[in-house]
């Protein structure tokens, strides 16, 4: 058994139920043979860096798992063969995992998610989104500087 | 001749960023972190500039790349648009 992490991309125009079942069919092919799943974490919409099949939104799925090679080439091939999936990423983590470290870091996942959820409460307007525009708004006013300078 | 500007005597000893923190580790999931070590342009900052050693920048390169293949960060372009 190997453990991987995945992370794929999904069409953002797709309803709740569409996602679900994408997520539901990829499970279904990881667990198929005695695979399992150590985390499964929705990132939700985000904005894409680049242009992906024309969209510029994408639906973000990660997912930490121990299967066979087998199991991932097939969730690969389905993932080509989908119109929903606009991009998806395996990345082996290690070649080797055994009963116990599946069941402690299945443990460690559910804490960190426990502990993500109460951060979540405590916090609610700190977006990041916000933070990121007033790090592009620092910039512009460091060109406009150097511009001033220049002129000078 | 025109007389070359002189090199800065006082440029301050770089120090990679992940040697001297730790805690910092280098994951393709961490989209914040990895924004300090590439260009507005989207390129990655030559070791020379910022400093990393050897080892950090090449998992640096890697998970920049990975970022870049699932959209978290581009492959060219301004970060804004």
């Amino acid at each position: 058994m190997r453990r991987y992490e995945t992370t794929f991309v999904l069409r953002p125009s797709l309803s709740e139920e569409e996602i679900n079942s994408v997520i539901e069919r990829t499970t279904t092919i990881l667990t198929g043979s005695d695979g399992k799943i150590i985390e499964l974490d929705r990132w939700g919409m985000k904005k894409l860096a680049y242009l992906i099949k024309k969209e510029s939104q994408g639906f973000y799925v990660f997912s930490d798992y121990c299967s066979t090679p087998e199991a991932v080439a097939e969730m690969e091939r389905r993932f080509r063969l989908d119109d929903a999936v606009l991009r998806y990423m395996t990345i082996k983590l290690n070649n080797d995992i055994s009963e116990e470290e599946i069941a402690e870091a299945t443990a460690q996942a559910e804490q960190k998610k426990a502990a993500a959820a109460v951060e979540a409460e405590s916090t609610d307007d700190d977006t990041d989104s916000s933070t990121e525009l007033n790090e592009d708004d620092d910039t512009d006013d460091d060109l406009s500087a150097d511009d001033s300078d220049r002129s000078e | 001749m025109a007389q070359r500007p002189q090199k800065k005597l006082f440029s301050r000893k770089k120090v990679c960023r992940f040697c001297a923190d730790k805690e910092l580790g280098i994951d393709y999931k961490d989209v914040k972190t990895l924004r300090n070590f590439v260009s507005e342009r989207g390129k990655i900052i030559p070791r020379r500039i910022v400093g990393t050693c050897a080892t950090h920048q090449r998992q640096l390169c890697e998970a920049i790349k990975r970022a870049r293949h699932i959209a978290l960060l581009p492959y060219s372009g301004s970060i804004q648009s």
